[in-house]
């Protein structure tokens, strides 16, 4: 039944050789399976359920039972729909902010500079540390009293609480943060893009007396197109995702959390552990709202750029 | 800013003094206004890391005058970080072995359509770039197979990786078919093949896909805050925010901790720089 799994034209052997490459596929294959793409559909059948954080505790069929809580049921679906909106807000300055200081920085640093790996590198340099040493940095850097910045806030006789302050404010931080962590990422892929430009076209272009506005108008921009997909799909689905800085910097309070949060303490608690309280069945819910949010804004944004691309590169 | 950027990508061919080069100069200027943003964070950590606690409540800014190491040996005293470290360390290596190795031969029969569905299973792979993390179904998988709070059962989250699959599955495509041709030919198995012809050949990928793996497990904070509750288990990053919680108010000592913590991944991003933004970069220009 199974025996026609490899090519006719297999190279390594007839027989039962013929079956190694399969074998071998196996291991991998299956981890995959067992890990990622099980769990990832089983979180769609656990949202029908009112499964807790307990080994074997008794699991019930619920319906849409944890779907109607989530957005409809009375105070706590308006904070539901409040960290729904909030990882919308989120997203949005995220990529926004991101995308174009990622691509004025790469424009920068594109040109013949002395120092530009340095910058290059300093700039990259926190996508590596992670978001416990990046959010511990600048709790440090956002220190309230005496702390760097809240001096420089203080000769414009601005006071702040920084992270501790307003939840509004705690969260614009945090967004602020986010940027500055990943903004690298953005800035080298616009970089690779621009490596691969052909220095013909600014040539032929100057020749006809395009200044550097046209230039970038007719030539970067359309010619960094790959890069710019790349960047705005990684932006958007990574920011709609993305909720560590926010467990670092101001751990869960109320009025600032995002979904992905919420996710973490409703399955979870906040600290972790096994407990009957936990709320998987409701977490999985809300997991699966926030797909279909990825889902929805991500194929959008996949359908604009493959317009743009059929515009610019036919 | 755009617009005096571009001017300067390749200079104009023009008479030696004629122009000041401003698009230049404002360039810096940007470019060093934005670097403080980074250096900044660095540097209060740095210097905050050599005060005494009084000090510190007094000027958390004034530059020290004197460099002393207390707060790094009696940070590293206060909480278990060598025994963080070597968590960190066996949990980053074991999964990123398992899951290089087994991926190797999972992305090579893909690149070559060497079996049925090819085409559906590298489908499979890039599909999960946009799935939601899958941790609830994962956490009853961990917690049922009795892996909940175990060495094993944390590894076992990170044997896979689909944006490294993709990556090796992209570089193997560019390694010539005529090579397994002649290796068959010459009587060579798959197995000695793939492992003795085609993994030197496509170190650089492998290179690429194993320090983004590693670094993604090293700097990992919730999943070690949802599986691992024994301190003895503890990756560094998890006891970080635990030395945190503990000793919030004492910033030398955590600043102290945070800078012992970072220089291993200071050094390894140094060292392996051209793979790290290499791998990060590598298709998402090809279009």
């Amino acid at each position: 039944m199974a025996i026609e799994l490899v090519k006719k034209d297999y190279l390594f052997g007839r027989g039962w050789k013929s079956w190694t490459p399969i074998l071998l596929l196996l291991p991998g294959f299956g981890l995959y399976l067992i890990i990622a793409v099980g769990p990832s559909l089983a979180t769609a059948v656990y949202s029908f359920t009112d499964a807790t954080g307990i080994k074997g505790a008794p699991v019930n069929w619920i319906g849409f039972d944890n779907y109607d809580e989530f957005l409809f049921r009375g105070l706590a679906s308006r904070d539901n729909i409040a960290a729904l909106q909030r990882t919308l807000i989120f997203s949005v300055l995220v990529t926004g902010i991101q995308f174009s200081l990622g691509l004025a920085l790469a424009l920068l640093l594109n040109q013949k500079l002395k120092g530009k790996i340095f910058f290059r590198t300093l700039f990259f340099l926190p996508v590596i540390l992670g978001a416990v040493i990046q959010g511990l940095m600048w709790k440090l850097f956002l220190l309230p009293n005496g702390g760097p910045v809240s001096e420089i806030f203080g000769l414009f006789g601005i006071e702040s609480e920084f992270l501790g302050g307003q939840p509004t404010e705690a969260f614009l931080w945090v967004i602020a943060v986010q940027i500055w962590a990943n903004v690298g990422i953005t800035m080298v892929i616009f970089l690779a893009g621009m490596a691969t430009i052909d220095e013909d076209l600014y040539e032929a272009a100057r020749i006809d007396g395009a200044g550097g506005w046209d230039l970038f108008k007719s030539i970067t921009w359309p010619q960094l197109t790959p890069a710019i997909n790349t960047n705005f799909l990684l932006n958007i689905i990574g920011s709609l995702q993305a909720w560590q800085l926010f467990l670092v910097l101001i751990g869960y309070r109320p009025g600032t959390q995002v979904l992905g949060y919420e996710i973490f303490a409703q399955g979870f608690g906040q600290t972790g552990g096994v407990s009957a309280a936990f709320r998987q069945g409701f977490a999985a819910a809300a997991s699966v709202v926030l797909f279909f949010i990825v889902l929805v804004l991500g194929l959008s944004a996949n359908w604009f750029v493959t317009r743009r691309e059929r515009k610019y590169l036919g | 800013m755009t617009a005096q950027t571009i001017e300067q990508e390749t200079p104009v061919i023009e008479e030696p003094g004629k122009r000041f080069p401003w698009g230049k100069v404002i360039s810096y200027a940007v470019l060093v206004i934005f670097s403080i943003l980074y250096i900044g964070p660095l540097f209060m950590l740095v210097n905050a890391s050599f005060k005494t606690l009084a000090d510190f409540f007094k000027d958390p800014i004034s530059p020290v005058s004197s460099i002393n190491f207390d707060n790094y040996s009696s940070a590293w005293e206060r909480a278990n970080f060598s025994r963080y470290m070597l968590n960190s360390l066996v949990y980053t290596v074991a999964a990123t072995t398992i899951f290089v190795v087994t991926s190797v031969f999972v992305a090579f029969p893909i690149a070559r359509g060497l079996v049925k569905g090819a085409g559906a299973l590298l489908t499979l792979y890039v599909v999960a770039l946009f799935l939601p993390p899958a941790l609830i179904p994962q956490f009853q998988l961990i917690l049922n197979l009795g892996l909940y709070n175990t060495r094993i059962g944390y590894i076992f989250l990170f044997v896979v990786n689909p944006i490294g699959m993709i990556i090796l599955v992209n570089y193997i495509k560019s390694i010539p078919r005529e090579l397994d041709e002649s290796a068959a030919v010459d009587g060579c198995g798959y197995f000695r093949f793939v492992w003795s012809v085609i993994l030197p050949l496509i170190r650089p990928a492998v290179a690429t896909v194993t320090v983004l793996h590693a670094i993604g497990i090293w700097n990992e904070i919730i999943l070690p805050t949802i599986y691992l509750t024994s301190e003895d288990f503890y990756p560094i990053t998890r006891g970080l925010i635990v030395f945190e919680g503990q000793y919030g108010s004492d910033w030398p000592g955590l600043a102290a901790a945070v800078l012992m913590l970072m220089l291993p991944m200071l050094v390894l991003f140094i060292v392996l720089q051209r793979f790290i933004i290499g791998g990060l970069t590598s298709g998402a220009v090809k279009g």
